[in-house]
């Protein structure tokens, strides 16, 4: 029976090694690693394509301009176009790795400024205690009540990309959600910490505050400003898509932009064309892949912290 | 805290009396620093200058547009009388649709309150299936580790958790409308709900309005869900399995008969798939937004209990169960479940903005007249009050959630009575 094993596996795991082996083996990290990884690759398909495939078609393949007068569009997945055309005869392929860096670019601002902001803010409410803690603690609890994705649509919907890009939503995104759910995650993690007799040991040895919480309480704090960080990059990656998808102009690229194109065209041609599933699956299947790859590890972190993180909520 | 409770010995009231009055004062102060953010956000960070709309008329009707709504006052001087309003319950007045529309004037309170029902039994409702479906998931997939159905739960989770909202609810529509047109039809409904609600829009006495139907459900089901988490307790202490295990079921179709008898069965599921406006498109169905509300609220809750379900499985209390003879299933949702809920309620109250925001997502498509057909609209206006008030609505639902969160904590969980407030 592995079940009378498992508590010898447990306690192997409590120790730090043992957390690195955790994270190493943990299928959901891994698979994550793996997607993010295949998106890595598709940011630089685009360049390299255009280099050596795509050269001299710019016509054609161009993920804005192109389109390709030969076919009736848009058209399905066929040798020339791998992932067949949208509606304005735009290639979906390069389409999807046109779009993957911005929403890249999204997913890491988001992620950082929640970071950011957790591990300054929960560290210091957890050093410094009294008004303080009361403070930041009250702060979070209300910012849990206003969701980040709403702020960056009620700062993004309709204002073209070059306004309202890329930057802009992750920031927006990345702060309001920091001050939330990520604060209050850390903040909860800080007090475990900063209850530990090794904290008593670095003020009985003459250390100031900076030096205690840069030394002795943000190593400790890493590693879940690592999980708020994945999964608020998993809302902000969506928001994102809902903004692209929502963008009146359709000037520039991205992934709900494709899922809206294939959406408008099936309820316009309902009946006389068929649905054009190509694009819609590109799209939709670019969001939440990319989404769950962040997702991924930051449930996989979380479960090889220790998932019964008691006391987030005050 | 208070020392003098000791010596003076003071009746004892029930634990949820202090609980609750110190939870009350917390959510007050957490709504007061709520909607200063929610003010400061939408009136300093956010760039929207309502009376743009107006500069085509030159600079005189730009500035008359900015002082008939008060745009011109001083910060301060707006916060307090916003505050000062929100205390008596007035949210302000809706700018109105500028010079496009005229939809959406008035106070604010009126057309929240016109969106309000249909947004909270959908989004109520949806959020606690999809918890108990997650809650319910996480459980057995912790058990059914390693196999083939362990981890079709889990992918199915992450799905729950990154599906594109608009793209969920464009499947729905396609997959989902027909069957339960068809449905509707079986069970002989009128295929236009109008005329199942003729008789309230005409003025005629006595005939059942939507209101007092989704009361009535409301009611019904709250009190079938009290009396059979009663009678389920009674028949647990009396050891009485049938009991137990029927109160529940027995008590909710009790109502659903009772409805049925009563005559307004086809009223209470027109609530749940109404083909009016839109019935060429099927939009605007509560029912296919439940549907998608649950989809994508179970998957975060699921992982949650799941990843806690298989750590506390190590625990020695665990072993100890199996020792004595316990079967798994008892171990499973009598020791172990019991242990992870309260970390996973706590865990999953933090979801709660990216839940609430998909569920605006799914209720905007499916173009339902509720909350998020005004906040969207008020975005794309510009109408800076209606979307303060729509906010502001949105932090009590989640207020209320929270409160009854802290309180199903507490009451699974003596030490954190105490409600550090």
């Amino acid at each position: 029976m592995t079940a009378l094993t498992e508590p010898l596996a447990a306690a192997a795991a409590a120790t730090p090694s043992g957390r690195a082996r955790r994270v190493a083996l943990n299928p959901k990290i891994l698979a994550g690693l793996a997607i993010l990884a295949l998106f890595a690759l598709l940011t630089v398909a685009q360049p390299l394509l255009e280099a050596t495939v795509w050269d001299g078609k710019a016509n054609v393949y161009d993920p804005r301009f192109g389109f390709d007068t030969t076919i009736a569009h848009p058209s399905a997945p066929s040798a020339t176009h791998w992932l067949g055309t949208s509606s304005l005869g735009r290639d979906v392929f390069s389409m999807l790795t046109y779009a993957t860096r911005p929403t890249f670019l999204v997913a890491l601002t988001a992620g950082s400024s929640i970071a950011a902001v957790s591990l300054i803010f929960g560290s210091i409410a957890a050093y410094r205690r009294g008004w303080v803690d009361g403070f930041v603690s009250h702060l979070s609890d209300a910012m849990v009540l206003l969701p980040a994705m709403l702020a960056v649509f009620i700062l993004g919907i309709s204002r073209p990309n070059a306004e309202f890009g890329a930057l802009h939503v992750g920031f927006t995104f990345g702060v309001i959600y920091g001050f939330g759910p990520a604060v209050a995650t850390v903040r909860a993690a800080a007090m475990t910490v900063v209850a530990k007799p090794f904290m008593d040991a670095a003020r009985v040895a003459g250390g100031g505050g900076g030096w205690i919480v840069t030394r002795h309480i943000l190593p400790h704090l890493y590693a879940h400003a690592a999980v708020q960080a994945m999964i608020g990059a998993t809302g902000a990656v969506i928001a994102d898509a809902f903004l692209s998808f929502r963008s009146a102009v359709g000037e520039d690229v991205g992934f709900g932009m494709m899922v809206y194109d294939g959406i408008i065209w099936s309820s316009l041609m309902a009946g006389i064309a068929p649905v054009p599933w190509w694009i819609m699956v590109a799209g939709a299947g670019g969001i939440t892949l990319l989404a769950a790859a962040f997702y991924l590890v930051g449930v996989g972190l979380r479960e090889a912290l220790d998932p019964r993180t008691r006391g987030v909520l005050r | 805290m208070i020392q003098t409770a000791d010596r003076a010995r003071p009746p004892r009231l029930p634990w949820f009396v202090a609980f609750l009055a110190k939870r009350l004062v917390w959510a007050l102060v957490t709504l007061v620093i709520f909607v200063t953010a929610v003010f400061f956000f939408m009136q300093v960070w956010v760039p929207y200058s309502w009376a743009t709309q107006f500069m085509q008329g030159g600079r005189d009707a730009f500035e008359g547009a900015r002082e008939a709504v008060g745009l011109d006052r001083p910060l301060i001087e707006r916060y307090v009388d916003f505050m000062l309003g929100l205390a008596r319950g007035d949210l302000g007045t809706a700018f109105g649709g500028g010079t496009v529309v005229n939809y959406g004037t008035g106070p604010v309170v009126d057309i929240i309150r016109h969106a309000l029902p249909v947004t909270l039994t959908v989004f109520i409702t949806g959020s606690i299936i999809g918890w108990v479906v997650g809650e319910m998931l996480g459980r057995l997939g912790s058990w059914n580790r390693g196999r083939i159905s362990g981890a079709a739960i889990s992918v199915a989770g992450v799905l729950s958790a990154t599906i594109f909202p608009p793209f969920l609810v464009f499947l729905l529509i396609r997959w989902l409308r027909q069957p339960l047109l068809d449905a509707r039809e079986a069970m002989g409904l009128p295929r236009d709900s109008l005329d199942l609600w003729r008789g309230a829009l005409v003025g005629e006495a006595g005939a059942p309005t939507q209101g007092d139907v989704r009361w009535l459900v409301a009611l019904g089901l709250s009190a079938a869900l009290v009396v059979g988490l009663v009678v389920r307790s009674y028949g647990r202490r009396h050891q009485l399995a049938l009991v137990e295990g029927l109160a529940i079921p027995a008590m909710l179709l009790g109502v659903g008969v009772g409805i049925w008898i009563s005559g307004l069965g086809a009223h209470a599921i027109d609530l749940l798939y109404r083909v009016d406006i839109a019935a060429t498109t099927g939009r605007g169905s509560p029912g296919l937004a439940l549907v998608g509300i649950v989809l994508i609220s179970f998957g975060q809750v699921m992982l949650l209990m799941r990843a806690g379900m298989e750590a506390e499985g190590s625990e020695d209390y665990v072993l100890t169960g199996r020792a004595k003879g316990l079967t798994e299933r008892a171990v499973r949702d009598r020791h172990v479940a019991r242990n992870v809920m309260a970390p996973v309620l706590a865990g999953s109250f933090l979801t709660f903005p990216t839940v609430l925001a998909g569920m605006i997502i799914v209720e905007y498509e499916l173009q339902m007249q509720g909350l998020s057909s005004v906040l969207f609209y008020a975005i794309e206006f510009q109408d800076i009050p209606l979307i303060m008030g729509v906010m502001v609505v949105l932090g009590l639902i989640g207020i209320g959630f929270r409160l009854v969160t802290d309180v199903t904590i507490a009451s699974l969980d003596p030490r954190q009575r105490g409600g550090r407030a």
